[in-house]
């Protein structure tokens, strides 16, 4: 990996779930925009592994489908590492793979969640026009807000 | 009577559930493991092109749809006319790659995830420590280690089909891409990821780990979850050694008698019948000739262990000798074993990489052949969690016209419902409390045949167990539910 590759970003969920590929959806749309030093994964779900991958960065961004309704349309928030109180392996959340991070190789990025609200998640391909609301005001924050702040860093 | 019910089971593929029937006295009645759900991937693929078949049907998991994909292709060769050894040397190669990756990753995934918490914390330690999380806080050099074997076995996945889950490696008749020189010293030069000797080097030492822990714990595993079953896998069709990705089909009992002997993969049908219960969707599969109570088998690293008479690398073979050692060349009925077979196989796998990496046939272009069109295809692998069957049948219109599928997992069926009730009478019988580690204990069972029950019910989503307690008027009085 090289030395400049420092922001990465986690887009969790399953296109054949309807809203549920929101995740998918937003680095689609984004990946064209960022610059060289930004990287992206596309996951079904975490996993324990993504520690490895998460500690060579600097930035961690978990971009995910949300079953909240925001009145922006989405939710940004920052991600601090916590131990996972679950019994399985097979759902990690964004705060245990930083805890993981933290805990096997001692590095800590920082990371942040953005949660963009669907309303459908049955079987279906394409997002519902609720979601490709959402993803448009969250494209559009992330464009203007959020990008410039993590490149001038 | 009291039943008690675990549902659904933690840590392994699937959706599971386990109940537990109680009389009055507490004295088990009845323990069984149930499979609830059900796709019907068997249906649903009827009509498509027989070359979606190896697409397809990967799809039925997201843990081992690499054999899915290879037994699919293996019996797609068939159906264009090309049989296994008909292959060109490069496609074979660059397949038995792909399976080893596969083999690896997955069973680096289920010995460092999903047992070593049980096995390193204890069955009835906390169960908020006693998960991977708790395993990278308590010894992060082992989750480390871990995390690399995993991603290893994913990368040869990656190299080979692609990418690392549902990916493309085969086409009717071989390979769709060769391997670049480049490519493969990625695996061997030691630069950006640790290298095919290491990963050899790191199987060895978990071996050391855990033949320890079979020193420290004998009485444990020795006297948990054991009793008598058939064994089944393949074996090399010349020497009968160890092989996963084309042999005969050979099973033995509970002392190693011979029941299935080196069976041609066509010829399967003539020798397995499946059976239904009303109480699962999972089906029971056994030998004909043997009959329903006595037919059934276990599959995975310890039946495999079993039926071969060796294996082919040195270390493994070292390896294999000492594990038959220990119960004096005769067969293994312990399940607990299965975790040391399957780290066996974990340095099988990674001696088997390195000699596929090491050969320049991965290199050529050689890569697809051609033959007889026919009308029926079977493909015969050993996936991570044993003997996977698929059939498939096409019309003069090129559409599958029947799928028969019998993986890993269902083989296992009766294995596992054995193993609940094993830890049933054994554990839970008479007690007059049933503490979180008591039930555990059936997990604990359950998990070693590290079942996937996705494959096995063809079946999506989360795979998570419940148990139930009843009582003999039929009301559950306890229940745990694990997401």
């Amino acid at each position: 990996m090289s030395e400049n590759k420092r922001t990465l970003l986690f887009g969790i969920g399953n296109c054949g779930r309807a809203d549920d590929g929101l995740g998918w959806a937003f680095l689609d749309e984004i990946e064209r925009n960022l610059p060289s030093n930004f990287d992206i994964e596309y996951r079904y779900q975490l996993q324990v592994e993504d520690a490895e991958i998460a500690q060579n960065y600097d930035t961690i961004i978990f971009i995910d489908a949300h079953i909240a309704t925001f009145d922006s349309g989405f939710e940004w928030k920052i991600c601090i590492p916590k131990a996972s109180d679950t019994y399985t392996s097979h759902e990690l959340n964004p705060e245990t793979i930083l805890h993981l991070t933290k805990t096997i190789y001692n590095k800590q990025p920082t990371a942040f969640t953005l949660g963009i609200t669907g309303v459908n998640y049955e079987l279906a391909l394409g997002l519902s026009s609720v979601a490709s609301n959402n993803l448009t005001k969250a494209l559009d924050y992330f464009n203007k807000n959020i990008l410039n702040l993590i490149t001038a860093k | 009577m009291t039943k008690i019910v675990i549902d659904p089971v933690t840590r392994v593929e699937g959706h599971g559930k386990v109940t537990v029937h109680l009389d009055e006295n507490n004295q088990v009645t009845d323990a069984k493991f149930h499979i609830v759900e059900f796709r019907g991937f068997e249906r649903f693929i009827q009509g498509h092109p027989y070359w979606e078949a190896p697409v397809l049907v990967q799809r039925l998991c997201g843990i081992c749809p690499v054999s899915h994909h290879l037994a699919a292709a293996k019996a797609i060769d068939q159906i264009v006319g090309v049989d296994p050894d008909d292959l060109s040397v490069p496609a074979q190669k660059i397949r038995k790659l792909l399976h080893f990756g596969q083999v690896f990753q997955s069973h680096a995934l289920h010995f460092f995830y999903l047992a070593s918490p049980d096995l390193l914390f204890g069955a009835d330690s906390d169960p908020l420590k006693r998960n991977v999380v708790g395993v990278a806080m308590a010894y992060p050099e082992l989750a480390k280690k871990g995390i690399l074997m995993r991603k290893f076995g994913q990368e040869i996945i990656k190299l080979t089909a692609g990418k690392r889950i549902h990916g493309i490696a085969t086409t009717p008749g071989g390979v769709h891409k060769t391997i670049t020189a480049k490519e493969r010293m990625y695996f061997l030069d030691e630069k950006e990821i640790p290298s095919v000797d290491t990963m050899i080097k790191w199987s060895v030492e978990i071996i050391d780990f855990i033949k320890q822990y079979h020193n420290d714990n004998k009485d444990f595993l020795d006297t948990f979850a054991v009793y008598p079953s058939g064994h089944l896998g393949l074996v090399k069709k010349d020497n009968g050694f160890l092989e996963l990705y084309d042999g005969v089909l050979r099973a033995t009992d509970f002392e190693g008698n011979t029941t299935l002997n080196d069976v041609p993969n066509d010829d399967y049908n003539e020798y397995f019948y499946e059976s239904v219960e009303k109480w699962t969707y999972l089906k029971f599969p056994y030998l004909k000739h043997l009959g329903k109570e006595n037919g059934w088998n276990r599959v995975g690293p310890l039946a495999r262990l079993n039926v071969c008479e060796g294996i082919e690398t040195p270390l493994a073979h070292k390896e294999w000798m000492e594990f038959m050692a220990s119960t004096n060349g005769k067969t293994n009925n312990m399940t607990m074993y299965t975790h040391w077979a399957r780290l066996i196989e974990i340095l099988y796998s990674a001696e088997m990489m390195k000699e596929l990496l090491e050969d320049d046939d991965l290199l050529s272009n050689d890569l697809i052949r051609k033959g007889e069109r026919r009308k029926e295809g079977i493909g015969i692998i050993e996936a991570p969690r044993g003997t996977l069957i698929h059939h498939y049948e096409v019309d003069d219109k090129d559409r599958i016209t029947r799928c028969n599928l019998i993986v890993s997992t269902t083989h296992n069926n009766e294995p596992m419902n054995q193993a609940v009730k094993w830890v049933a009478n054994n554990v839970l019988d008479g007690k007059a409390k049933i503490t979180e580690g008591m039930l555990n204990q059936v997990e604990v069972a359950i998990r070693a045949y590290d079942p996937c029950l996705s494959c096995a019910t063809h079946a999506m989503g989360q795979m998570p167990l419940n148990m139930q307690l009843v009582d003999h008027y039929g009301n559950v009085i306890e229940e745990k539910i694990r997401q």
